[in-house]
């Protein structure tokens, strides 16, 4: 901070995009200049120009700094400075980027998602006709069933309608109560034949509904969209019951094999359906059975639950699934509280750790059409990968275990209220501050925060490359409050105490702890680096990498660069696209060429297995070390690491 | 007819020089090399590999009749079996403090002391001390070792993921050498380098000792690491370019092959020969896999790896093929 | 030079119809850089493609076949520099070499001991794979006669060593059904050494010892006569100076892609040696660095079989480990009271586990699971070393009936696994051994008291 002197002068900075102007002396720090503007930016280290992450754009004038390692040369050249840092020293025209995404954890409905947007032409595969039937005579008394046939080839130009013989039971009650006028809801292109869905007296307006299913194996995402418009109308999300019967896929196949085990886990995510089908109804009047069709996206486990298909040697080597394209059924058939003869469609998978929730997500995120090269990662209890574009595609997925949601972590939470999720750790002190979810006392910590802390115990040197907590370095800079100590199970370092903690108990990180995060990570990374040598390219010559999944939205780039989890790119490089699996199955129900792209996908891809690659285990030790045995592959954590000694 | 244009690859990197002894005593700098093993027309190979000789603290009852035999009365004390081996060729001398092993004796940091000491005086060879590969023992017994022998620039071993820092804050603060060894993967190696580089140990002070695998037990792999170790170093990584150290001697007359002369199939001809070649055979494709130090047992493979490594850098200075 | 997989998919139909019965073509692709695969498996690739494929999968150092069936070996076809890069595929040829100078007898001797011989390790039977038949005597009957006395007495591909094309066309009238490797062409006598080669359809060895151009100049030569199975001898001897001309010359073809000199090289390692041990030390060295086939001089077992065991070992494919065949195995003449150890069939934890064993002085009984080659955590991740696994084995090889105290020593890794395995081996005791194998030994000592 630098106080102004009688001589000193003052200067006009202005920052854009708001175009706010403010008058400081000479010497100001820029973050102080936005901070009297009322501009705030986020200063994670403190303003100690530790972290990297208060950079704004010098557009017009000078600036006093000292050179930082957190900036590259050419975004020196470019003007980007740290505003804790660099001080005013001429007139100056500033940019303040937006801050960095850090999205809370979603509460169970969000018509956030209603700006979706659908990017494909609105063609849905139901569709609703008013049909004019001429009634019958004593001259023509052809059959109801002829008579609409014949008025929806001529209305529609299908070639032949298909009726059930429970809708055919309705259809001359149909027919007269609307004084031959009736509203078909059918399934089938023009041109092709045609399936009737449902059949209603009269004219029928306003939305015509469906749904976008997305079955995780830790949460079950609801989307409701009128099919009529292409909106997104609502959505609602709940934890998948079958959790009951176990965490990951591999427990749940297990489970599976168990007398009723399968229908148990077919009923259980059915119902968890249900129920959030009848949340959505309520709250927007109408009727489930107005439901006219379901679009499904799952892992391949759970699609084979979803349908009642045994799961068990998806499990067992060589891995293979009973299908990865699932025939179309009706709800009827699966006791989906939706209209009985809607259409019930699961998307396809690849093989049997790449889904239905991947081939839905890469068409989702734009990758199966890129030019350039592009990395699609889905991070949950798996790490699924994709790799390629517009000319080829290749998959992994490596087991990454879960981590990351928080299991098998001791102070491990999911991403909810009173979950840290950010650790900053003072180099000097070595004192954590931690951000908690909905600004409470923590409870526990979860994925962000684990990368988070990871990131910081590394760079301030609480723990060495290899993940072990350096209990003599940390005594002598902590003294008598010192938060490492030998636990139970091994050395720990403690980021809250009990009196700090909303559990009245210390929560902490242990060796164990993080060998466990740096297998996870190293499982992840090691299936990057497989992929990309299989293509025969570096991580240079990724263009962009796609983020998807939950887990995504909370990650933070650079902390996951610094612990090795994501490869050494330019930060812009990085996209996050959030729940890429529910928006591809929203394309699908909505346009039959979404549905046909990811079709195409899942028959392009190309699945690579990495249990068959002699190589991982290699590449799994050398990742399982922070950030990665060949620190040339992180050159940014090795000039920060050069900075902090 | 098609020119022939020698390739001649340029390596960016250079292993560490390493130096032992030293301070009165002989000095044997290993290490330096810009090329892979004895490509000379290539890139400087300042130095030839070493031979250590092995020698324990205690009379191993368990070592092969055959070489008990040709030791004789030497093995009754290290400083004696030390000046045997210096006079048989040995470039190096390799202390095992086996004695310190809790069956064989558990002796503590006092005998360590003692005959470290006593080789050190028997000998003016540069001198390796490894510990009984019992970790708590090791601390022990090579802490004391490194203090006795302070300013002597040993090479101590062995330090291993779980117990480095000891040891290599024991190098530091005296002066000597630090061993990592790591089980035959080359990440681990490296990592290992990396941990007790960021000790504070310089990298003209460690030696790695990536795991032998005797011939027929593993040979291949211990191989492919360190020629992979050496082609990382070469390209420049740092951390990987440490000159490399391996226990031959031990691995090879731990094997049936040359512990054992009845009771084995007649195709595997006549014992004494079979032992020495299992061992020579070990030494000469490790030094041709890079290696910079192997430690042996038997005289006659100790002349005869000479004898080959003579062979090898007579090519040394020439600048053609 | 090999195309890679996206290089390959490049020049495919990207129809992925799955007719070559692929999942896609890139998999197709990957399959065929990785050789697992035909392109003719693919029913709609382009000439263009075809073409482009075949140049690149051309070998850059020719597979040359010594010797006709049943017994002949095949050198060559290498692709790597070093074995971690891929694998070296076609194991160096270990030949003895006899003279016509010598008596018949010591000949048929010779001849008879390198034929028979044979050695077992870990399931695999090692051997020599031919006998070379050196013109001492400068006489051509005598030539002919040995060639057909060797012949006679042995079905091991000949080699046969003589520089006057009219002796060797002599023996060549007695053995050439049996396809001989000639050495060797020469700058003196290729022209009719070369004719020999094209007319009784044998590979021949070019020998040009003024360095490596001009023995490219001579192959030039020679292989523009239409002999295409070429093998060749820089002509240098000693130890620095094998290891570099081989390592330029496995170079030039590699990296160069150097058609003139990729071909396989043969080595006489006695002609540089003063002893049999350096005579073996300098076979390794060139059996690790470069060479195809090695002529030895001399024949004793004891240097073959260490010899053998290199071989083996760099020949190993790299990403497949060699297994143990499972089964039990003896240490030390051990009784039915010695020691029941368990381990798995991957040959480090074999290896590592037999020569603590060994080293041990227990006599006693290895138990080798079948883990399909995965060391013990792998494969007990993998589900493959459980306890009904191993509760069969015991079973299978009637461990029962070998060792009187049914008790047997799990790998300290798998503890767990020991309430199961008892209840699967009813009467039997599983007692839980150390989980690095260099403290088996102290283990033994400690707790083996019956």
């Amino acid at each position: 901070m630098s106080t102004p002197s009688p001589s000193s002068k003052n200067f006009k900075v202005a920052f854009l995009p708001s175009h706010q102007e403010v008058e400081v002396p000479i010497g100001t720090t820029l973050q102080e200049a936005a901070d009297r503007n009322g501009i705030s930016i986020d200063l994670p280290c403190g303003g100690q120009g530790r972290c990297g992450r208060c950079r704004v754009k010098v557009e017009k004038g000078q600036v006093s700094q000292e050179d930082n390692p957190h900036l590259t040369p050419r975004q020196r050249e470019q003007g980007w400075v740290l505003s804790c840092q660099a001080q005013v020293a001429s007139d100056l025209v500033v940019t303040v980027p937006p801050p960095r995404e850090r999205a809370r954890a979603e509460t169970s409905t969000s018509r956030a998602a209603a700006t979706v947007r659908l990017e494909w032409p609105l063609e849905p595969a139901v569709r609703r006709a008013t049909l004019e039937i001429p009634p019958p005579t004593l001259e023509d008394n052809t059959s109801d069933l002829e008579r609409l046939e014949r008025a929806a080839k001529e209305a529609l130009g299908i070639a032949g309608l298909e009726v059930s013989l429970p809708l055919l039971r309705e259809l001359p009650q149909a027919l007269r109560q609307g004084e031959w006028r009736v509203t078909a809801i059918l399934e089938g292109a023009a041109g092709d034949r045609a399936r009737l869905v449902d059949i209603l007296p009269g004219e029928v307006k306003g939305p015509l509904w469906g749904m976008a299913v997305d079955i995780g194996t830790t949460n079950v995402v609801v989307y409701l969209a009128d099919m009529s418009s292409g909106h997104l109308r609502d959505s609602a999300s709940a934890p998948n019951s079958q959790a009951s019967c176990g965490e990951d896929v591999i427990s749940r196949i297990i489970y599976s094999l168990r007398p009723e085990g399968l229908k148990h886990l077919q009923e259980l995510v059915i119902q968890t359906l249900n129920e959030l089908l009848s949340e959505l109804a309520v709250r927007n009047g109408l009727a489930t059975t107005e439901i006219y069709d379901m679009v499904m996206a799952g892992n391949t486990t759970m699609s084979h639950l979803f349908l009642g298909i045994p799961p068990r040697h998806i499990r067992e080597e060589p891995y293979a699934p009973a299908a990865t394209r699932f025939p179309p059924t009706q709800a009827r058939e699966l006791g989906i509280n939706i209209n009985p003869n809607a259409s019930v469609t699961c998307l396809p998978s690849v093989a049997a750790y790449v889904g239905g929730d991947i081939t839905s997500g890469v068409v989702s995120s734009g990758l199966y059409k890129k030019k350039e090269l592009t990395l699609f990662m889905d991070v949950g209890t798996n790490g699924e990968i994709v790799l390629g574009g517009d000319d080829w595609l290749m998959t992994d997925a490596c087991s990454a275990g879960p981590a990351f949601e928080g299991a098998g972590i001791a102070s491990g939470m999911r991403a909810i209220k009173g979950a840290t999720e950010d650790v900053r750790i003072h180099s000097k002190t070595l004192e954590p501050t931690l951000k908690v979810i909905g600004d409470v006392k923590p409870l526990g910590i979860c994925g962000s925060g684990l990368i988070s802390a990871l990131a910081e115990m590394r760079v301030t040197g609480v723990v060495d490359r290899a993940g072990k907590i350096n209990l003599s370095y940390i005594r002598e800079a902590m003294g008598k409050r010192c938060r490492a100590r030998e636990g139970e199970h091994g050395k720990e370092f403690v980021l809250a105490w009990a009196s700090e903690s909303g559990t009245g108990e210390d929560i902490v990180l242990s060796e164990v702890d993080i060998n466990n995060l740096l297998r996870a990570k190293g499982a992840i990374y090691a299936g990057i680096t497989i992929m990309l040598r299989h293509a025969g390219v570096s991580p240079q010559d990724i263009n962009e990498v796609l983020i998807g999944g939950s887990f995504g939205r909370h990650i933070d780039v650079e902390e996951a660069i610094q612990t090795g989890l994501l490869p050494d790119l330019p930060w812009e490089r990085f996209k996050y696209l959030g729940n890429t699996s529910a928006l591809g199955a929203f394309q699908a129900l909505l346009s039959r060429q979404a549905r046909a792209a990811i079709k195409e996908v899942a028959g392009r891809m190309t699945y690579l297995e990495l249990i068959a690659d002699n190589s991982f285990m290699e590449e799994f030790t050398a990742a399982a070390f922070l950030p990665h045995t060949d620190m040339d592959r992180f050159p940014s954590m090795k000039n920060l690491l050069r900075e902090a000694s | 007819m098609p020119a022939v244009e020698l390739p001649v690859q340029k390596w960016p990197g250079r292993i560490h020089e390493v130096t032992l002894g030293g301070n009165g005593r002989k000095k044997v700098v290993v290490g330096g090399e810009a090329t892979l093993p004895f490509l000379h027309f290539e890139g400087a190979i300042p130095h030839r590999p070493a031979i250590a000789i092995e020698v324990h603290d205690r009379n191993p009852a368990e070592w092969a009749e055959n070489l008990r035999q040709v030791w004789g009365s030497a093995l009754k004390s290290p400083a004696a079996w030390a000046k045997k081996a210096s006079e048989l060729g040995a470039d190096l001398i390799a202390l095992r403090l086996s004695s310190a092993h809790p069956e064989n004796g558990n002796t503590g940091a006092e005998a360590a002391k003692k005959n470290v000491a006593q080789v050190l005086e028997a000998v003016d060879l540069p001198v390796i001390v490894l510990g009984p590969e019992v970790a708590e023992k090791d601390n022990e017994v090579l802490m004391a070792a490194a203090e006795a022998a302070r300013g002597q620039r040993l090479a101590i071993g062995d330090c291993m993921e779980k117990n480095y820092r000891t040891i290599a804050a024991a190098c530091i603060a005296n002066g000597h050498v630090a061993i990592g060894k790591t089980p035959i993967e080359i990440n681990l190696a490296k990592q290992l380098n990396i941990l007790i580089s960021d000790v504070g140990v310089s990298r003209d002070a460690i030696l790695m000792d990536p795991t032998t695998g005797a011939l027929g037990y593993g040979l291949e792999y211990s191989y492919s690491v360190m020629e992979r170790l050496r082609l990382a170093g070469l390209q420049g990584d740092a951390m990987t370019a440490m000159p490399m150290i391996c226990t031959v001697g031990e691995e090879a007359w731990r094997q049936k092959e040359a512990r054992v002369s009845e009771g084995v199939p007649t195709t595997w001809g006549q014992a004494k020969e079979r032992a020495i070649l299992w061992e020579g055979i070990t030494a000469i494709s490790l030094l041709e896999a890079g290696a910079d130090i192997v430690v042996l047992r038997h005289p006659r493979s100790v002349e005869l790896a000479r004898a080959t490594i003579d062979k090898l850098m007579a090519g040394a200075g020439q600048r053609s093929a | 030079m090999p195309l890679s997989g996206i290089e390959i998919y490049k020049l495919l139909p990207k129809s992925n119809c799955k007719e070559c019965k692929f999942p896609t073509c890139l998999a197709f692709a990957m399959k065929l850089a990785q050789k697992q695969a035909e392109l003719s498996a693919c029913p709609y690739v382009s000439e263009e493609a075809k073409q482009a494929l075949d140049a690149a999968a051309r070998p850059p150092i020719r597979l040359v076949t010594v010797g006709a069936n049943p017994k002949s070996f095949q050198v060559g076809n290498e692709v790597v520099l070093f074995r971690h890069e891929k694998t070296f595929y076609h194991p160096t040829a270990l030949v003895v070499r006899v003279s016509d100078s010598d008596s018949a007898d010591s000949i048929a001797n010779r001849v008879k001991e390198a034929t028979t011989y044979t050695v077992e390790r870990v399931g695999h039977n090692m051997g020599l794979q031919g006998i070379a038949i050196q013109n001492k005597s400068g006489d051509k009957a005598a030539f002919a006669r040995c060639a057909q006395q060797v012949q006679s007495l042995t079905d091991l591909p000949l080699m046969l060593m003589a520089s006057d094309p009219g002796t060797m066309e002599a023996a060549l009238e007695k053995a050439a059904a049996q396809k001989p490797l000639l050495y060797a062409a020469t700058r003196d006598n290729w022209q009719p050494m070369a004719a020999l080669a094209k007319k009784y359809q044998c590979p021949v060895a070019i020998c040009e010892p003024g360095g490596l151009q001009p023995l490219s100049d001579l192959t030039e030569q020679v292989s523009k006569t239409g002999v295409e199975d070429i093998v060749l001898d820089p002509g240098v001897r000693d130890f620095n100076g094998s290891l570099v001309s081989l390592t330029q010359i496995r170079r030039l073809a590699l990296k160069s892609n150097f058609r003139p000199l990729g071909y396989p090289v043969i080595t006489f390692p006695s002609e540089a040696a003063s002893s049999l041990e350096e005579e073996a030390l300098l076979a390794g060295q060139q059996i690790a660095k470069y060479a195809s086939i090695v002529v030895l001089d001399h024949f004793s077992p004891e240097m073959v079989y260490p010899l053998l065991t290199l071989r083996m070992n760099i020949y190993t494919d790299p990403q497949k480990p060699i297994q143990v065949t499972p089964g039990v195995y003896p240490f030390g003449n051990p009784k039915p009271t010695s020691p029941l150890l368990v381990t798995t069939n991957f040959s480090l934890t074999y290896f590592s586990v037999a020569g603590e064993v060994e080293s041990s002085g227990f006599p006693s009984w290895l138990m080798v699971t079948d883990t399909e080659g995965l060391s013990v955590l792998t494969s007990w991740a993998a589900g493959k070393f459980d306890a009904p696994k191993i509760a069969k084995t015991v079973k299978e090889f009637k461990i029962s009936e070998m060792v009187s105290h049914q008790s047997l020593i799990l790998p300290g890794a798998v503890a767990v696994l020991r309430g199961e395995l008892e209840e699967e081996l009813s009467g039997w005791k599983v007692m839980v051994g150390p989980r690095d194998a260099v403290d088996i030994g102290s283990y033994l000592k400690r707790s083996w008291t019956s």
